[in-house]
């Protein structure tokens, strides 16, 4: 049996409006991530994938609140931490990357004392010993000339640098799990494939789980293991990568690859899923994805639990109530 | 082969520099922002032409160039026939009837203040259509064409999804019925879903309309899907120019080659080949020596760090621009003729 390093169960994720009424984000969600494992949450805009990766950080926005469930990190529990918990906790046992690292690094503080800063707070070691170990971190990251990159403030790196020194920072207490949210939406293809590159080979080095969470089906295809489908705050799909690509299952995950072009195949037009995405709060009723689907029907005005299918993978619509049903596989 | 096209756009050595001043008063040139550093290809009636690159190598300020919504530094553009670079503004601005432009933040380039309708509207008043009946029925008609209803022109902006915006924004252009419209990256702050639904509008348009495309992107998949020609730009300069099928199928310029092994693989066990380019893209403002490419080559050569190379045409309908091809030998196997 694998080792779970990370359970999520029934987390909900909302905000509150004038009336005091709670507006889910993110609505109920579980998944679980295995040891040295790569997990992809996917999903478009305002599915609520970053509001998941920041509540396991404890580093939700202000006005937005968890509203239940349980994340347990290895024998951890999240729910009842305090501020300082979970100071102990961020950068040693979970550490996280943005998507903009012009954003997310300090301008004012060298990239040296930001690495220090992390490893100071954690490790009991000397100014001396976090130097060195910065200067290891940045040689691990693949940086040039990181003897003079830790002196230097970030606007003096390039957007690709500025990634590589949020891996070396968050990778530099050795946490057991990755939180990548969007790492290289930011940066350019050539520049992309390089900083991919880079965290498997740091992922193997270290043995890390890491979390990604983008919106680009080929970043997933290219690193994860098992992946996960969010749709308007709710997991629509989970299923391991191969069988994601080669049989989906929800409409929305069929709708969201047949939209992408493919670069082998030529056709005249894309196939596009109708309509948008429903903002919170106007949510419909049952299936939250009913008025964009082509296969609705009576069932879908009650919401849908998530279904297990023969293949493991588990896909949150009535098509699959039996199994694989004949409708969903023509 | 086909029937030969007429030539609607030629842009011919087109630059753009921007000069970075400093000095006590601030008011010397120190050194120049080499944006677009002579730049040529012809666009034909009724195709789709794609210009790409990473961020930084100048599509996006050689598409505003030829709007001259950014005056050229040098060199000229020819609009059917006509040399643009020449026109004087009120010309200009009569000419910009047939050249329109979208842009890529459906956010940013909408007035919050305006109405729908008025925002469709305004390119109309501005090239003198005063009958007010006449532009309400066009509006309504160019909001029927991309999928607004009329109860919508009466709202603002902020209250469309950002699919919809962008669809504003192609009305927009589209309403003094041009022959010409500069996308620029018109799909990139989309998302999937929604990007696919406005490419599949714009192709509509394009073929009742007859409309030409200059679309400008950084998304490989989504150019080679869009375009029939297409032209990779590197730190100002078109390094390569082809037909779209055989820049993908057979990419002659090693910068090209590495962007395009640099697309994540479309399906989790197809692994492929890939070129990882070392270290970055230099600063327009100090490009290196001879190939502007040669410092993150593989292939490079001597010749490379002192020499520039020029454009040439290697095979049918695909030009490059790299001293690999300069040789006899590589020529013959690069145009197909030695195996």
């Amino acid at each position: 049996m694998v080792q779970k390093v990370l359970e999520v169960d029934d987390l909900k994720v909302g905000i509150k409006d004038e009336d005091g009424r709670e507006i889910a984000i993110v609505n109920g969600i579980n998944f679980h991530l295995h040891k040295g494992e790569t997990l992809g949450i996917v999903g478009e805009s305002g599915c609520g994938k970053s509001m998941t990766s920041l509540s396991l950080m404890g580093l939700l926005p202000a006005g937005v609140e968890r509203h239940g469930g349980d994340i347990r990190l290895g024998d951890l529990q999240f729910n009842s931490f305090a501020k300082k918990d979970w100071r102990k906790i961020r950068g040693k046992k979970i550490a996280m990357i943005f998507q903009e690292p012009m954003s997310s690094l300090n301008p004012v503080y060298t990239v040296g004392a930001q690495i220090n800063e992390m490893l100071l707070n954690h490790e009991k070691i000397s100014k001396k010993e976090a130097r060195d170990r910065a200067l290891e971190m940045l040689k691990l990251v693949g940086i040039p000339r990181p003897e003079q990159v830790l002196n230097e403030y970030p606007h003096q790196l390039s957007g690709g640098m500025r990634q590589r020194v949020m891996i070396a920072i968050a990778l530099s207490c050795n946490p057991e799990v990755l939180i990548a949210d969007e790492p290289t939406t930011a940066l350019d293809v050539t520049i992309q494939a390089q900083i991919l590159e880079l965290m498997k080979k740091v992922q193997d080095q270290l043995h890390m789980s890491i979390v990604l969470i983008t919106h680009d089906l080929g970043v997933v295809a290219e690193m994860c293991d098992r992946v996960i489908v969010m749709y308007a705050g709710e997991i629509v799909e989970e299923s391991l990568v191969v069988d994601l690509f080669d049989q989906p299952s929800h409409p929305y995950t069929k709708g969201l690859l047949a939209s992408l072009p493919d670069i082998h195949e030529q056709k005249e037009y894309l196939s596009s899923i109708s309509g948008v995405v429903p903002a919170p709060g106007k949510m419909p009723a049952g299936c939250r994805f009913a008025p964009r689907c082509s296969f609705a029907h009576e069932r879908c005005k009650a919401a849908p639990p998530l279904f297990e299918m023969e293949n493991g993978s588990k896909v949150k619509c009535w098509l699959y109530e039996q199994g694989e049903s004949e409708v969903a596989t023509t | 082969m086909k029937e030969e096209k007429n030539v609607l756009l030629k842009v011919d050595n087109l630059k753009k520099y921007f000069p970075i001043k400093g000095g006590i008063f601030g008011n010397k040139t120190m050194k120049q922002v080499k944006a677009v550093d002579g730049v040529s290809f012809e666009v034909m009636e009724g195709e789709t032409f794609g210009i790409v690159g990473e961020s930084g190598c100048g599509k996006s300020t050689a598409g505003r160039t030829i709007l001259r919504l950014l005056e050229p530094t040098e060199g000229n553009i020819y609009f059917q026939g006509k040399n643009i670079a020449e026109l004087n503004p009120n010309e200009m601005r009569r000419l910009r009837k047939d050249i329109q432009i979208v842009f890529q933040d459906p956010f940013a380039s909408l007035n919050p203040r305006m109405k729908v309708r008025n925002i469709i509207e305004e390119p109309l008043i501005n090239f003198g259509v005063s009958e007010r009946s006449e532009r309400e029925k066009r509006v309504l008609e160019v909001a029927d064409q991309v999928g607004l209803t009329a109860a919508q022109l009466s709202r603002y902006p902020h209250e469309f999804s950002g699919g919809q915006r962008q669809r504003i924004g192609i009305a927009r252009a589209l309403i003094s019925k041009p022959k010409l419209i500069i996308a620029d990256e018109p799909v990139s702050a989309l998302d999937v879903s929604i990007q696919s639904q406005v490419l599949n509008l714009m192709r509509d348009l394009q073929k009742e309309f007859g409309l030409t495309y200059i679309f400008i992107s950084h998304d490989l998949s989504v150019v080679k899907h869009f375009c029939d020609r297409i032209g990779v730009m590197y730190l100002g300069k078109m390094v390569e120019i082809a037909d779209k099928n055989s820049l993908y199928d057979e990419p002659l310029h090693p910068y090209a080659e590495a962007l395009l092994s640099a697309l994540p693989s479309p399906h989790p066990l197809q692994k492929k080949n890939r070129i990882i380019l070392k270290g970055d893209v230099p600063s327009p403002s100090n490009p290196p020596d001879g190939c502007t490419f040669h410092p993150r080559c593989a292939s490079c050569m001597d010749v490379c760090k002192t020499e520039r190379p020029s454009l040439q045409v290697i095979r049918d309908n695909h030009a490059v621009s790299c001293h690999l091809y300069d040789s006899p030998e590589k020529l013959a196997v690069a145009a197909g003729e030695v195996k």
